[in-house]
């Protein structure tokens, strides 16, 4: 693992995380609403207008505002909410682990439930477990996030169903209410995730195990657990952390946007919701550019990690 | 009558079944005793491959079934093992080198930890232990620096280290049958003479018994002191080398000798002097199967099969032997 | 599609119902386009959350419009936007993949691929939601935030496909004859890859339309019409109070639908997949 290799990673990340924020400025900062007229009230006179817009920045040039731009995310100076004067970044410290605790257990046991099912899909392959595993991710595929949740819901915390959990709300004090307000969005997630999950392990796994290396362990003798376990897994690694690092971003945040907005959760998700409906600029700008950032940085810890992992990489 | 170490009797592998079926490996039986080296020549898809897949009892796999009367290694018969049993013994009584050792080895574990791990999974023992006889075996290969090597993983090995530390694998436990498939193909010929040299080596020093296969005689000649010629399935021909090289019974053979150039060049020998094409396994001819183009062939050749016929300990399947 | 890839997806007997499935939903989409079904979709014709009658065959909601009226609109929402955005994407895709491969390791691939990245990172939804605010709530802001984003895929396989037929001899010859780079590109070239285009298609539409399904959810999706992801948020609330009416209507076609799309594309995928048998 050596530094020129590490360098070059972290080098490519810059154009992008620049293309990104890029992106992000231009779409809700340059064509985003203008607040001119919000603030001045009827009948505005041409110096108030242009005294405004001074006041907002509109009449500087595109550059500087896209300069001024990055620099409020570097230093994480994000500004002011518009809905409620709260500062940016106290929402996003205050709101953050909450969707961490939200969407970590589901997105957990949804890629280990994946891996494991996929495992056995592959070993038993062109076998009736493989074909019932196969079947139902293909039906777990086909039913959206939103009927999912809204079944969950009526099956688990209505009087139609179980009625067990709640609705909605997050009152976590202690693991016990942790779990009480956790379970059903977990579900949810597990449920979505599981079939596409199940079926990329299944390919990945199927593909290694057809290897010469994979032959050359049966004919030595090696149980299929340690087939498994040991090598199989060792050699998919590196599909398997990809697709993980590159899902990471994402399940955070879209994840954490559906779930929050359904089940009333305080948290990132929730916050970003509100804000696209009512149209709260500071968040917005500082939720895109931030995403775009942690893809990048999951981008370049997952290249670090194939050096890590696979010795082959390194030495090119 | 010593037991042979390796004894295989009647094996059969098909695809498919019923009117479908396709024989890829026909009836057949052979033995090596300890010490000796036996090669299996034909040329590609003959079913050499094949036989060495089903006699370390790795078929059936989709699609494709074996059979015999008994395959015995010093006259156990492991064909008749459940999976447990069958796992104890690859790798401890018989063990394979394959053709392509660059895929054939795991890419992401050293040397060291490969060889190893087939040493504790049938010996046991400590990890020191098997770290010692892993080293022993990398050695006796001949490894100077058997730490170096080790410590490395196979993509860091050059074709022939890795075809000699795949031989360190197959010896670590000192088994009594080795089947070679093809060990020296995909390397250079000095390359080729140094393996060829330590499988010979180790060969003496343990008395394994040793099914070394080929589609070049010549190869086979230099190391291998019996030969069995084997085509569409079926032995044409099994002999020691120096009979074969100096008087081949079956036209086959004959033919398959004609082809090595004379110059002592081993690449594999194109089949130009023998007319017509291998028949594929679907469209094998009744009788004998090389009848078609054999130079040699009645009515009789066509109609039924001809057995290996022995005489003095050689045998050759055919109705006109030369 | 070539004979023999015909009989394999033939003989695939979940693949040819998902094709029959799909082509259901598709007459019924075609009937709808032609006013021939779903046209009360609006009017109100009952009283709020009547159950299932005679008179409203998947009962009523809240504001007493025919749920299956509603649901038949559905799939012409459903199918609009899917063909919208699968055919502009796999269009935008190809061409840049194409572009992107012919040029490989050239300044126009880098551009491309950098292009894809920063897409890739965006999270789509708040894309979907800017450029909903860009364009001041136009009613194709949807359609279009999804084909800027589902291109890539389309044009990372274009491009692999691309550079490994670049190699093959025949493009060889015609750059000896002469043909400029592009032309070349889109006249040999793309034709070849139109089997995996195919199957990439399949994909694009479901997620089209489980995209659409969430954009309701959150406000951000089609404005005039109706869509199942409509009715489905519609029933978020409703089904808290025991109507289920739009929840099993919506979801059962969304259902089907997809679960068409998915067997029809497996099968695809396997009929077209030369190189090995099935997995």
């Amino acid at each position: 693992m050596n530094g020129a290799y590490l360098t070059r990673r972290l080098l490519y990340g810059i154009p992008l995380v620049l293309g990104v924020t890029f992106i992000s400025f231009l779409l809700m900062v340059y064509f985003g609403p203008d607040k001119t007229y919000e603030l001045i009230g009827k009948n505005p006179t041409a110096e108030q207008i242009t005294e405004v817009r001074h006041a907002l920045g509109y009449d500087r040039p595109f550059l500087l505002r896209y300069g001024e731009y990055l620099r409020e995310l570097i230093t994480l100076d994000l500004g002011i909410s518009d809905s409620n004067g709260e500062p940016v970044s106290s929402i996003l410290k205050r709101t953050l682990p909450v969707s961490i605790a939200l969407v970590v257990p589901g997105f957990v046991l949804g890629n280990l439930l994946g891996l494991g099912l996929g495992l056995l899909a592959a070993w038993y392959r062109g076998k009736w477990l493989d074909k019932l595993v196969m079947s139902a991710s293909v039906v777990g595929m086909s039913i959206s996030f939103l009927v999912i949740i809204i079944g969950l819901q009526i099956l688990l915390c209505t009087p139609y169903g179980l009625n067990l959990f709640p609705v909605r709300g997050w009152q976590v004090v202690d693991p016990g209410s942790y779990f009480y307000y956790v379970a059903v969005p977990t579900l949810a997630l597990i449920l979505v995730t599981l079939g596409y999950n199940t079926r990329f392990y299944r390919a990945v796994m199927a593909d290694e195990i057809e290897r010469d290396h994979i032959r050359t362990l049966r004919a030595y003798g090696a149980r299929p657990a340690e087939i498994l376990f040991k090598h199989v897994l060792k050699n998919s690694l590196i599909p398997v952390l990809t697709r993980i690092m590159f899902s990471v971003p994402f399940v955070l945040i879209s994840g954490s946007l559906l779930l929050e907005s359904y089940f009333g959760i305080p948290g990132v998700g929730l916050v970003t919701f509100n804000a696209i409906t009512s149209g709260d600029q500071p968040i917005l700008k500082a939720v895109v550019g931030l995403t775009g950032v942690l893809f990048v940085v999951a981008l370049t810890i997952n290249d670090i990690l194939y050096g890590v992992v696979d010795p082959r990489v390194t030495k090119s | 009558m010593t037991t042979p170490a390796l004894k295989v009797t009647n094996l059969s592998v098909w695809f498919g079944n019923g009117s479908s079926r396709l024989t890829v490996v026909d009836q057949i039986s052979f033995s090596i005793n300890a010490g000796d080296a036996a090669g299996l020549v034909g040329e590609s898809g003959c079913g050499k491959t094949m036989t060495a897949m089903a006699i370390l009892g790795l078929l059936p796999e989709s699609g494709v079934h074996a059979s015999s009367d008994g395959i015995e290694i010093n006259g156990r018969d492991i064909s008749t093992l459940n999976a447990a049993q069958r796992r104890a013994v690859l790798g401890r009584d018989i063990a394979m080198i394959f053709q392509q050792p660059a895929t054939a080895l795991d890419p992401v574990f050293t040397m060291g930890q490969q060889i190893s791990a087939v040493y504790r999974r049938h010996a046991g023992g400590s990890k020191q232990h098997a770290r010692n006889n892993m080293l022993q075996a990398l050695e006796s290969v001949g490894f100077s620096d058997a730490d170096d090597i080790a410590a490395s993983y196979p993509h860091e090995l050059s074709g022939g280290m890795r075809q000699l530390a795949m031989i360190a694998m197959a010896t670590v436990c000192k088994p009594a049958v080795i089947i070679a498939d093809e060990p020296t193909t995909a390397l250079d010929n000095s390359t080729r003479a140094l393996i060829l040299d330590r499988l010979g080596h180790l060969q003496k020093l343990h008395r394994t018994a040793i099914l070394f296969i080929s589609h070049d005689l010549a190869v086979v000649r230099q190391i291998c002191r019996d030969v069995m010629v084997m085509y569409c399935g079926r032995l044409m021909e099994t002999t020691d080398c120096q009979s074969l090289f100096a008087h081949a019974r079956h036209p086959y053979s004959a033919g398959l000798l004609s082809c090595i150039p004379q110059l002592g060049n081993t690449r594999p020998p194109p089949i130009k002097s023998i007319p017509g094409q291998i028949p594929a396994p679907a469209d094998l001819p009744p009788g004998c199967h090389f009848a078609p183009r054999c130079n040699r062939a009645e009515a009789q050749c066509k109609a039924s099969v001809p057995e290996l016929d022995y005489d003095n300990g050689r045998g050759a399947a055919c109705f006109r032997p030369l | 599609m070539t004979r023999d890839t015909w009989q394999k997806l033939k003989s695939d007997r979940y693949g040819m119902a998902g094709l029959i499935v799909v082509m259901i939903f598709a007459l019924v989409a075609l009937l709808v386009w032609s006013g021939l079904l779903g046209q009360g979709w609006s009017e109100v014709t009952g009283n709020r959350f009547e159950s299932i009658s005679s008179k409203h065959l998947f009962g009523t909601n809240l504001l007493g419009q025919d749920i299956l009226q509603r649901t038949l609109f559905g799939t012409a929402t459903a199918f609009e936007v899917g063909l919208v955005v699968t055919v502009c994407s796999t269009l935008l895709g190809s061409v840049l993949g194409g572009l992107a491969g012919w040029y490989a390791h050239g300044w126009l691939d880098e551009v491309i691929q950098w292009l894809k990245g920063v897409l890739d990172s965006i999270p789509f939804y708040l894309f979907a939601a800017a450029v909903a605010f860009a364009l001041q709530g136009n009613p194709w802001a949807m359609h279009l935030a999804m084909i800027v984003t589902f291109w890539t895929t389309t044009a990372r396989i274009i491009r692999g496909e691309v550079m490994r037929i670049k190699q093959r001899e025949f493009i060889e010859a015609t750059r000896a004859i002469g043909l400029p780079g592009l032309t070349t590109v889109f006249r040999h070239v793309l034709p070849n890859t139109y089997h995996i285009l195919l199957v990439q298609g399949t994909i694009v539409f479901v997620a089209a339309i489980n995209t659409e399904v969430i954009l309701s959810f959150l406000g951000l999706g089609i404005k005039d019409g109706v869509s199942w992801g409509l009715m489905l948020a519609e029933s978020s609330q409703e089904v808290l109070a025991g109507h289920f009416g739009n929840f099993f209507a919506a979801g059962a076609s969304l259902f089907l639908l997809l679960m068409g799309f998915n067997l029809l594309a497996d099968a695809l995928q396997d009929a077209l997949d030369t190189r090995r048998a099935r997995i």
